[in-house]
């Protein structure tokens, strides 16, 4: 017992040089990010880098959140990305648990069929979407943004994924005691799921942030546009320091952090098996 | 682990039923995503099909010239370029994410002090935005940039990365892997979290030795996840276009041109929807070959 | 106003005895007669018309598209009636969206486009022809005479006018005078007159540090297709090449063809004095070499002061730079290619609706002086009525930047210009990065510039 303490104590310490320098390795083009974004425009484009600006200028900031409506494109980017997050939380939870936990004839062809809109880029299939879409009359609002993205085969494979290693006499001991399937699903399996369920709403949000062509598409006034749609304009500009959409790339990456960093709280717990065994 | 399942579908009649009952649930649950997809997703796939059978300019009706498309296709010494590169592609970032943000899991999942604000810190990689990533690759890839500021006490000279047809796709393939390494890394983390801390101590006691028991413990008890993450980061590298695009453009003389940016040249840049549509419908089958071996292969492995 | 002119109109036509059946028949006629005369009588801006919606779509260029935003919002407030939904987007995304739009019936009324894609619209049938008197014209004859010619051959087909020129620019050779007058050269009298000229004073100028170019004696932008062609255009045509032949087969790999890239290569192969690998040009700055003095001479089109001043206050500020036409075969005849961009109209769009935009655009194009302080030094398309202006007159070098535009050539005018840039900026890729035998190189582009047209008839 002494002797596993005292080796788990040094491998802890030791590995923090290594792993932190190798982190920093990782993270040194998101360093030049932050620290570009505070420089002056000439700056930008040099190969010789200046990691700690000499001038620190602040107003990047405040003057590239003011060349676009920045604060609504974000707002925006914002409410999609949440809707989809929460269209992906409830909706793929359950075809995750559908395809993991009920064997019938045919579920690995409905994994398959469902990985299968993974499988086509959405460049051949943006104008029937498109075209649905505005015969739906959503062209121009939000739901016309999020809706093709709100259920993601991405979110059900990975539910399915976690839920597989659940034993299922968990869930038959459960329903002998005469536990509904709803009852069961919200009392026992996304309990055991919460790593997953973090991760899964951690992705969906930032993949709809980060969302390009499909909102270029069906958005054409400012109402409603995401901030790609404003970074991409921003950056054909040489009117204007190009150093600020340094500092608006710097700022979008603060709201999807913020969620990772809420949400990864989850991935600390495991659990455990007690009261199973035997 | 105990089996179950198929074991219990027994002869009682009551049984029976109540297999059904639950199967139906099962149907109910997953009902909403299937007309979901229905509506946004099959509709358009199919009608993506329909189109690769077409001449279909975008502004002009579909029209129908039968196999031509893919017969084209296959003369094509650009798509079958582009098809090299996707395959290489494909492959090489697969690989390099699965086993790079295993690594990363692995370690972190050791409990070294801090691990967490590092991961933290790798996540970052993944949510900046694609503009910022390209414009640093571009620069850090350049001749006299920091890449080769840092390899130049190696010797090798001068490594034109971006400008060198044989180089310049390993080059995205590491951009990818840096990308998603860490985004994957999370998953196999939580993947790693949900393996019960008691089969580990069971194998201490045992005395096994640390990559024996990754390798006979670890590894098998997360198969799901892994078969996870080497499809969707295959399925997702299949669809990547916007990194190379930016940091490239296809070049040097199309060494780093992906189906995917072939897709998006053909169909918004030449106009010629149809063609691309077929692209699309090749590079789909590619994938469906994939995945479908990948379910073969790990399906030894779904236990209940 | 129109209620009084038909009123005076059915006692001229109808005469005092009026039945009924002749008033209402009077009053057939003279609607159909109505239409025609208004559209003639029509006096452009001033004239309230019943409430028209609008969408117009442009390009983006920070100068240019404000504007132009600024010019439209002067027209609805000089025309009530009018609402213009006005939107700009970067110049690949403008493509998108067009493309998508007009699949889907959503296409804009009226928007911009790059010169070099009208054959990619007129070949299907996506623009309507424009009515020029409405544009102020009074004849055909007036109009080809008022623009470059590289925009008309591009523009004008069988007599009917397709675009409203707005910009068009020439490439020019910038040099930075100050690192001539180091080298001991001067910038007026010393200018590269031929390609031959270009690399030997490249090789004088450039500086090399063991395998590191400390400065390249002159470069060609290599981030865009587009660009590739424009380089590459007037260098073939120079050589006696063309892009097609009259059967529409490509050509570019002719001798005249190896010749030009020959030429595009030589900077790099014969005279050493340019590393392509080596470049931190970007998208919104391909000058930017140029603009941080990594080279000497740089072939790009005009460069506004604004952005050199971003980059370099310096070189802004004493302006130690200035253009000059681009070498050519013939030191007597130097030009470069012209392109530029033109307004067009929606062939699905009403009537009135494009009646409305043909008002739209002439407002915007009627003060071009207005235009120069503005967006200059780019150029506007039209000859007449801004050039004599003093403060025009006063910009630096705007003669070299006004002959660049006029004696500029026209890029190959074909659907599948898209793919012809394509295809060659890969060629001239695999040439100067990679050595490609030329000769070799270009016949496999003309092999697949061929295929893409041929694929491009199958489609229709």
């Amino acid at each position: 017992m002494g002797k596993r303490i005292a080796t788990f104590w040094s491998l802890e310490w030791l590995g923090l040089l290594p792993l932190a320098a190798f982190t920093f390795l990782i993270v040194l083009p998101i360093v030049w990010m932050i620290s570009t974004s505070f420089q002056s425009g000439e700056k930008m484009y040099q190969l010789t880098t200046e990691w700690i600006p000499s001038v620190f200028h602040w107003e990047n900031y405040p003057n590239g959140l003011s060349r676009a409506a920045f604060p609504r494109f974000f707002l925006n980017s914002f409410i999609i990305s949440a809707a989809v997050m929460i269209g992906n939380l409830i909706f793929c939870t359950l075809a995750g648990y559908g395809l993991s936990k009920y064997r019938f004839r045919g579920d690995k062809i409905l994994l398959l069929l469902i990985l299968s809109t993974l499988m086509l880029p959405m460049e051949v299939t943006l104008v029937p979407t498109f075209l649905i879409i505005r015969k739906l009359n959503w062209l121009n609002t939000y739901q016309g943004i999020f809706a093709p993205l709100l259920i993601d085969a991405f979110g059900i494979f990975l539910m399915r994924q976690f839920m597989l290693r659940i034993p299922t006499d968990y869930i038959e001991a459960a329903r002998i005691d005469g536990a509904g399937e709803f009852k069961i699903l919200w009392k026992i399996i996304i309990p055991q799921c919460k790593p997953a369920i973090a991760t899964m709403a951690i992705f969906s949000f930032r993949d709809s942030w980060d969302q390009f062509i499909w909102p270029l598409v069906v958005v054409s006034v400012d109402e409603y546009r995401t901030y790609p749609l404003g970074l991409v304009r921003f950056g054909e500009d040489y009117g204007n320091p190009p150093t600020e959409q340094m500092a608006i790339a710097v700022l979008a990456t603060i709201p999807v952090f913020l969620i990772f960093w809420i949400l990864q709280r989850s991935l600390r717990t495991g659990f455990t098996m007690s009261g199973l065994k035997g | 682990m105990l089996r179950i399942g198929r074991a219990q579908i027994s002869v009682s009649r009551w049984q029976l039923g109540y297999e059904s009952r639950i199967q139906l649930w099962g149907i109910l649950f997953i009902l909403p995503t299937i007309l979901f997809f229905m509506i946004f997703k099959y509709g358009p796939m199919l009608w993506a099909i329909y189109l690769s059978f077409t001449g279909y300019d975008i502004v002009t009706e579909p029209k129908f010239i039968g196999l031509n498309n893919y017969i084209n296709i296959f003369k094509d010494p650009i798509f079958l370029q582009a098809l090299n590169n996707t395959l290489i592609y494909i492959m090489g970032s697969t690989i390099a994410i699965t086993v790079l943000g295993l690594g990363l899991a692995l370690i972190i999942n050791t409990g070294i002090k801090a691990s967490r604000f590092f991961m933290s810190s790798m996540f970052l990689t993944n949510i900046m935005p694609i503009l910022a990533v390209c414009l640093v690759w571009r620069f850090l890839f350049h001749p006299y940039g920091l890449v080769n500021q840092f390899l130049s006490p190696l010797g090798l000279g001068r490594i034109d990365w971006l400008t060198n047809s044989y180089l310049a796709l390993p080059a995205i393939i590491i951009v990818t892997a840096w990308r998603f390494a860490p985004y994957f890394m999370v998953v196999f983390l939580a993947g790693l979290l949900a393996v019960p801390k008691e089969i580990y101590e069971a194998a201490d006691i045992d005395g096994v030795t640390p990559i024996s028991r990754f390798l006979r413990i670890t590894l098998p008890m997360i198969s799901p996840i892994v078969f996870f993450v080497v499809v969707v980061s295959a399925l997702l590298c299949a669809r990547i276009f916007l990194m190379p695009f930016i940091i490239t453009g296809g070049g040097p003389g199309g060494a780093t041109r992906v189906l995917s940016m072939l897709i998006y040249e053909t169909g918004f840049s030449y106009l010629k929807m149809g063609r691309a549509a077929a692209i699309s419908v090749i590079l789909f089958l590619i994938m469906m070959v994939f995945t479908i071996l990948q379910i073969r292969f790990f399906s030894k492995t779904e236990e209940y | 106003m129109r209620k009084s002119a038909k009123k005076e109109r059915i006692s001229d036509v109808v005469g005092k005895e009026v039945t009924r059946r002749s008033f209402l028949k009077g009053v057939g006629t003279l609607g159909l007669g109505l239409a025609a005369t208004s559209s003639m009588n029509r006096l452009a801006f001033a004239q309230p018309k019943g409430p028209i919606k609008l969408s117009f779509w442009t390009w983006q260029n920070p100068q240019q598209h404000a504007w132009i935003q600024k010019r439209v919002k002067l027209f609805m407030e000089k025309n009530k009636g009018i609402q213009i939904d006005w939107q700009y987007f970067t110049f690949t995304d403008l493509g998108k969206k067009i493309s998508v739009g007009y699949a889907t019936g959503t296409a804009p009324e009226g928007f911009a486009t790059g010169t070099w894609l009208m054959p990619t619209w007129l070949s299907r049938n996506m623009i309507a022809p424009l009515d020029i008197k409405l544009l102020g014209y009074s004849s055909l004859q007036s109009f080809v005479n008022d623009y470059p010619k590289a925009f008309i051959d591009g523009a004008v087909k069988n007599d009917k006018v397709y675009g409203y020129p707005v910009y068009v620019y020439g490439f020019l050779n910038y040099l930075n005078t100050k690192q001539f007058k180091e080298a001991k050269l001067d910038p007026e009298k010393d200018q590269p007159k031929t390609w031959e000229e270009l690399g030997e004073i490249a090789r004088k100028l450039a500086i090399k540090k063991g395998n590191k170019f400390e400065r390249q004696g002159f470069k060609f932008a290599m981030h865009a297709p587009m660009w590739t062609m424009v380089q590459f255009n007037p260098i073939l045509l120079q050589c006696g090449g063309s892009w097609f032949d009259k059967s529409g087969k490509c050509t570019v790999n002719s001798n005249a063809g190896v010749r030009a890239m020959t030429i595009r290569a030589s900077i790099i192969r014969k005279y050493q004095a340019e590393d392509p690998a080596d470049s931190i040009a970007t998208s919104p700055l391909p000058m930017m070499d140029f603009l941080k003095e990594r080279v000497s001479m740089f072939s790009t089109h005009c460069i506004p002061i604004p952005a050199v001043k971003s980059q370099n206050e310096k070189m802004a500020a004493e302006g130690y730079y200035r253009p000059v036409q681009m070498p050519g075969v013939d030191p007597n005849k130097r030009y470069p290619t012209a392109y530029g961009f033109n307004f067009v109209v929606n062939i699905n769009a009403s009537k009135e609706k494009q009646e409305a935009l043909h008002d739209l655009y002439r407002f915007i194009m009627s003060d071009l002086v207005d235009c120069w302080k503005d967006t200059g030094p780019f150029t506007p398309a039209r000859k007449s009525g801004w050039a004599d202006d003093p403060q025009v007159k006063s910009y630096p070098h705007i003669d070299e930047i006004i002959k660049a535009r006029d004696n500029g050539a026209l890029l190959p005018e074909t659907p599948v210009v898209n793919e012809l840039s394509d295809i060659m900026h890969q060629t001239v890729q695999k040439v100067t990065l990679e050595n490609a035998d030329i000769k070799k190189a270009l016949d496999e582009a003309a092999v697949q510039v061929d295929k893409a047209t041929e694929e491009f008839k199958n489609q229709k």
